[in-house]
């Protein structure tokens, strides 16, 4: 849903570009697609067919990028998923093993008369990694439905079954519900043995999976967890618990007697940042969907992951309000459909079969009119366009080049992403230094590497980008040639550079076979001496590393246009950064209070003025007057101005037929004025919190 | 009378091969009078008279020496109960067995009802945690009703109040008696085991000492404890299970003429011969045991705890052996020893170890803690929290820790000096009056542990905090001030959706309400180690912060 028009209360920045407000103002229906360089727009039905086809860009876009989050998200929890189901499997058959039990002594009362007996419940405490636990409930659904079709018995349960106020009985009624479905108001645990000893139901192990364990009461939590494991040999349950924070929690929150009836195992989800890396990957750097955000809208993002609440969940939500934005500002946007799905010659020609408005308007977009077009406009903003792609496939390929070497050195992608958005990159301080450094490569590293733990504290924010290039220098050899790899294959598209890393592979190949050969020789011989290498021999490393770090640079001068600063690009680049924060965070106290201050200006009636007239609305008058009186505002004193406006004006238009006894001696005051004191008092509590 | 022959012969042919079963004993019980076979199909016959085998007894009896054995240090207490149970049909007092907790209470018990081979009804109160459930419970067992889905999984009887449950009891005895005695005559003749069954019925109630937290628990108790003069059938026999000892269930039920019976903690001994039963390589293990069990003895006696504390001691003990079969000579058992030694102190501190799910999490969990050892050493520490969290999360919980570590008093002192312009909490006159009164508040305070504080005073230290620090974080994006807007913005977005967060993370816990103020109060639970780790994310400088003597 589209914010409605309303609630945008325009920036200060924004005033002077919407300095034509006044006529969108008639098109109530539409929202605040047209609001910016509407009037290039003449004909209504060019803007109703285009605006259909945005919408449908629209559509198409956020449907794929949402698919590509979803992969990836899925993709980053099968692997746990496996393991968590290996772990079932072992701990089931533990559980087996320890006692057998056959069917008809599962519903005894009596606790089985083994030695031995396993009085254990194993528990998998999966480390969620993230304070909030939104992103995971999701996770934790999929995890159920995942272990139900290898066949176990899946219970979700959550913190709100764990509460003081329904006790024990509360998660039994849960539990049996999902497993029995049948709803007994007298819950227990005799119930589950039953239905577990039903031919269908027997020798499944009974998952139960809980989301949030911190936020459960401790006791129910621990007198559930004693019970069960009294029955565990019987009914064999198992437990998973989502952690949110750290692995010590589960040992605060239970009391001992509860712990020691754990076994548990640790598993740990992917953290935010790592998925949200993948997330960047997958939906802006490698494929392209048609929209990309801006170097502004990126660091906003990013901070509005890191400020704000940390999780995938707000964060894609803001990215598909900001793709929202984006479509519905920008008129081109449509074009973006064809590019992916069409092959050039068609989109050629829808972009020359432009009506005229858009052509005039792509005209006139602002990065183009630096470098004014000739001729045809269409063909120039094909031109543009495939130009454009071909920058930005360029820049993909050096992105996740940079993103290899920064899994080396624990540098985010996301921190790369929004550093090479940036369009001042090329004159950016720090990563000129960085440049200029491996021009002069032949300077000794020792000195550069003291240097760089000195200026680490300033650089790390600044460039991102410098450390990676730091980082190719430091890598140890085999992973360099690792990483060489990978370049290799992100590179496949730009010839030119693909060339140079497959020579740079090949020279290294034999140089780095040399080295092993030689280091295990040296292993056999003096094993703790083998760090040092001839110095020979390090500094033919270093030369490779030179060459690598210099390829990196020069790939990151040459290829890593961002985007922003290639023509055209705002056809499918969302910049407007103050239009998705006040979407996103906005400041609805501020809104409704400047709302208030200037009611007149909305209601636009006759009677109204920017002066206090009685005519206007209540809350508004209250609202002004308390802002008169500054911070504090004493009751009565605000009653009285109120009554006085109201009053005041009433006894005006009643030509000043007397004036008002004071309000004080309510006593004193005669009958109609009395009801009309009271008509008085009564919008006025109502109003006053 | 053709038909009904009809009707009784072919439950015969059906059972024939099963067993020799008499035609003499009524039509109702042509099934399952051999209480050894109870098979999973059986039970949907419910109801059946003879299925009181299948509720009451146990499928397999045991001799004398075979109960004897299995618990080689209770034959006192084994002694004592078959004393006190005494020979078939004779009435019995109430027993009452307390003791420590896992000291084999229950087990002797029902290792006990399995040599006598007598109908009882066994019933804990962990199971069954509320009044009814207990009440339901015996209930169900003593009507042979069994949890079905037929059913509902319904119990036999609603019954929730204490005096519908004596109705519904006498009820069902009276019924259930008859059927044992039913049952007595034409076994006695045909099963040699089931000589001594007797025509008594036992109702066993487990861990007798959790009913008295239920609401009006310890009336409960008085009426369950005063049940066989209620009933007053000399058929019935009532066995307690309590780790509490009678005592503790108030002064009104030592009127009844309940007989403890005791059963003492393990000595070393005794445990170390409990521990050494079924083990495969008694050589090995009882050097395993001489080396650890005197050290884990002095923290807990307890057999379930000291079981799960040895199997990963034994582990590691064996770790230098390559073959498990071995035994052990002098010179072997003082390597493993010194083997074995570093890891039994902390083992006593470690009741609950985590261990890691996959095997590459673990090497890199090694690398973590030799990295931090490291670390440790050179003096500068790069710690890491380890989950995700919001800077303004992070915040607010630094200024929480301060709130609830230093005295109110200090606030103005420390947050004025720093430049803090925001505070508007003037405490300074009772700061600056005697540092000795500081001294002793401060004292008291870490007597007292985290101090609880009021959420404006953790709001105006938050605002403190951040307007001090804006800087230093901003830096990065000095350059554009749309953005360093933006930041500061989402800081202060939601604070109070943090603290909740907070909260549900354990984090801050939020105490009752103050008296006076009637405002809740906020307490840090977090430790400080936490704390640091996340100061040092944010690159705050805590430990000025913060108030030490």
């Amino acid at each position: 849903m589209a914010p409605s028009a309303t609630t945008d209360w325009p920036s200060p920045s924004e005033i002077g570009d919407n300095a034509l407000q006044p006529c969108f103002v008639l098109h109530k229906a539409l929202p605040r697609k047209y609001e910016k360089r509407s009037k290039e727009f003449n004909s209504d039905e060019d803007e109703s067919s285009y605006e259909k086809l945005r919408s449908e860009a629209f559509n198409l876009v956020w449907s794929r990028i949402e698919t590509a989050i979803k992969d990836v998200l899925k993709h980053s929890t099968s692997h746990l998923f496996k393991e968590l189901h290996n772990w079932v499997h072992e701990s089931f058959l533990a559980i087996k093993s320890s006692a057998t039990c056959s069917l008809s002594e599962v519903t005894r009362p009596y606790p089985l008369l083994v030695d031995n007996l396993c009085r254990q419940l194993f528990t998998a405490f999966v480390l969620t990694k993230n304070i909030e636990i939104v992103d995971d409930l999701l996770t934790f659904k999929e995890l159920g439905v995942h272990l139900k079709s290898q066949g176990c018995h899946i219970v979700n349960l959550s913190s709100h079954e764990f509460s003081v106020k329904h006790g024990i009985a509360g998660c039994f009624r849960s539990l049996l519900r999902q497993l029995v479905t049948f709803a007994s108001n007298t819950p227990d645990i005799s119930i589950l043995a039953s239905w577990y000893s039903e031919e269908a139901n027997y020798d499944k192990p009974i998952v139960v999976i809980i989301e949030d364990v911190e936020q459960c009461s401790s006791m129910v939590l621990a007198e559930f967890i004693t019970l069960l494991s009294e029955w565990v040999v019987k009914i064999p349950v198992l437990m998973i618990m989502g952690v949110a924070t750290t692995v010590d929690a589960p040992r605060k929150l239970l009391p001992s007697n509860a712990l020691q009836h754990l076994q548990p195992r640790k598993f740990t989800l992917g953290s935010p940042v790592e998925r949200l890396d993948a997330i960047i990957e997958a939906a802006f750097v490698k494929p392209f969907y048609g929209f990309n955000v801006g170097y502004k809208v990126a660091l906003f993002l990013r901070n509005y992951f890191l400020r704000h609440d940390g999780t995938i969940t707000s964060f894609v939500r803001a990215l598909k309000i900001a793709c929202m934005k984006h479509f519905s500002m920008e008129q081109l946007s449509f074009l973006c459909k064809g590019i992916i799905d069409e092959d050039s010659k068609v989109w050629e020609k829808t972009c020359q079969s432009l009506p005229e408005g858009l052509l005039k308007y792509a005209a006139n977009i602002s990065s183009i009119k630096r470098n004014n077009i000739d001729g045809n406009v269409g063909d120039a903003l094909a031109d543009g366009i495939s130009e454009l792609m071909r920058l930005r496939n360029n820049w993909s390929a050096v992105v996740m080049c940079l993103f290899e070497v920064g899994k080396y050195g624990k540098i985010q992608l996301l921190d790369i992403f929004c550093e090479a958005l940036d369009p001042s990159l090329p004159n950016c301080k720090a990563l000129k230094r960085c440049l200029e450094e491996g021009k002069d490569h032949r300077q000794p590293l020792r000195r550069d590497a003291i240097l760089r733990d000195s200026e680490s504290l300033n650089s790390r924010e600044g460039t991102f980008i410098a450390q990676a290039v730091r980082k190719v220098r430091d890598l140890p050899s085999a992973s360099l040639h690792q990483l060489l790899k990978f370049w290799a294959r992100h590179t496949e598209e730009i010839a030119e550079v693909n060339h140079k890393v497959q020579a740079l592979l090949s020279t290294f190949e034999v140089e780095v076979d040399g080295q092993v050969v030689k280091q295990e020789e040296n292993g056999m011989k003096r094993n703790p001496v083998s760090q040092r290498l001839p110095n020979m021999e390090k500094d033919k490393s270093q030369v490779a590393h030179e060459k690598a770090a210099m390829l990196a640079i020069s790939m990151i001068r040459d290829y890593m246009v961002p985007i922003e600063s290639s023509p055209f690009h705002e056809i499918f680049c969302f910049k407007h950064v103050d239009v998705l924060q006040s979407a996103l965070i906005g400041d609805p106290r501020k809104t409704i209070q400047t709302d208030l201050l200037r009611s007149h200006s909305y209601l636009q009636c006759s009677c109204c003025s920017a002066s206090l007239t009685p005519s206007m609305h209540d809350t508004s008058i209250l609202y002004n007057l308390a802002q008169e009186h500054g911070d504090l505002i004493n009751v009565h004193d605000w009653y009285e101005s109120y009554k006085a406006i109201l009053v005041g004006s009433s006894t005006k238009s009643k030509a000043k037929q007397k004036q008002s006894p004071t309000p004080k001696k309510r006593k004193v005051t005669d009958e109609p004025n009395r009801i009309e004191e009271a008509s008085i008092q009564y919008p006025f509590l109502l109003l006053v919190p | 009378m053709g038909d009904s022959e009809t009707v009784v012969k072919t439950p015969i042919r059906v059972t024939r091969s099963s067993s020799s079963s008499t035609t003499t004993t009524t039509t109702t019980t042509p099934k399952q009078n051999s209480p050894q076979k109870p098979k999973p199909g059986s039970r949907s016959l419910k109801n059946t008279k003879a299925s009181f085998s299948d509720y009451l007894l146990f499928p397999k009896p045991i001799t004398l020496d075979q109960l004897y054995s299995s618990y080689p240090c209770r034959k006192a207490q084994i002694d004592e109960l078959l004393h006190l149970i005494g020979p078939p049909n004779s009435p019995m007092k109430p027993i009452f067995i307390y003791g420590r907790p896992s000291s084999a209470k229950t087990s002797v018990l029902l290792h006990v009802f399995k040599h006598l081979n007598r109908p009882f009804v066994y019933s804990s109160c962990k199971s069954c945690y509320n009044p009814r459930l207990l009440f339901e419970s015996v209930l169900n067992q003593v009507f042979f009703h069994g949890k079905q889905s037929t059913n509902n999984y319904a119990s036999a009887k609603r019954c929730e109040k204490a005096s519908d449950f004596m109705n519904f009891l006498r009820e069902a005895l009276v019924h259930t008696i008859a059927t044992i005695r039913e049952n007595q005559r034409p076994k006695g003749s045909k099963n040699s085991l089931n000589c001594g069954a007797g025509e008594m019925i036992y109702l066993i109630f487990d861990n007798v000492e959790m009913i008295r937290d239920w609401d009006s628990g310890l009336a409960l108790v008085s009426v369950l404890f005063k049940m066989g003069d209620l009933l007053k059938m000399p058929e019935l026999g009532l066995v307690f299970i309590s780790s509490a000892s009678l005592d503790s269930f108030y002064g009104n039920t030592g009127l009844m003429e309940l007989v403890p019976v005791f059963f003492p903690s393990y000595t070393d001994e005794e445990l170390y011969q409990i521990f050494m039963r079924g083990q495969p390589n008694p050589k090995l293990y009882s050097s395993f045991l001489g080396v650890v069990l005197k050290t884990l003895c002095r923290l807990t006696k307890r057999v379930d705890e000291l079981s799960v504390a040895l199997v990963p001691l034994f582990r590691k003990y064996c770790e230098p052996l390559s073959d498990l079969r071995v035994i052990p000579d002098e010179a072997m058992k003082r390597k493993l020893f010194s083997c074995l030694q570093p890891h039994i102190m902390p083992s006593l501190n470690q009741v609950f170890k985590v261990e890691s799910g996959t095997i590459v999490e673990t090497n890199k969990e090694k690398e973590k803690r030799k990295g931090i050892l490291r670390k440790q050493g050179s003096g500068e520490t790069v710690y890491e929290v380890d989950f995700q969290m919001s800077d303004s999360a992070k915040y607010l919980l630094i200024s929480a820790f301060i709130a609830s570590k230093n005295p109110a008093t200090l606030d103005a002192a420390l947050f004025d000096s720093t430049g803090g312009s925001d505070n508007r909490k003037r405490k300074r006159k009772s700061s600056v009056t005697s540092i000795e009164k500081k001294d002793q508040a401060a004292q008291e305070m870490l007597l007292k542990g985290p101090g609880t504080f009021p959420l404006e005073r953790l709001l105006a230290i938050f605002q403190c905090i951040t307007s001090v620090t804006d800087g230093p974080i901003e830096r990065e994006q000095v350059e554009d001030g749309l953005t360093e807007e933006v930041g500061s913005c989402g800081l202060m977005s939601d604070v109070l959706l943090q603290l909740s967060t907070l909260c549900n993370a354990n984090f801050i816990c939020k105490g009752g309400s103050c008296p006076l103020e009637g405002s809740t109060r906020y307490r840090a639970t977090i430790d400080e180690d936490m704390v640091m780790k996340i100061a040092r994310s944010v690159n705050f400088p805590l430990a000025k912060y913060l108030y030490r003597r």
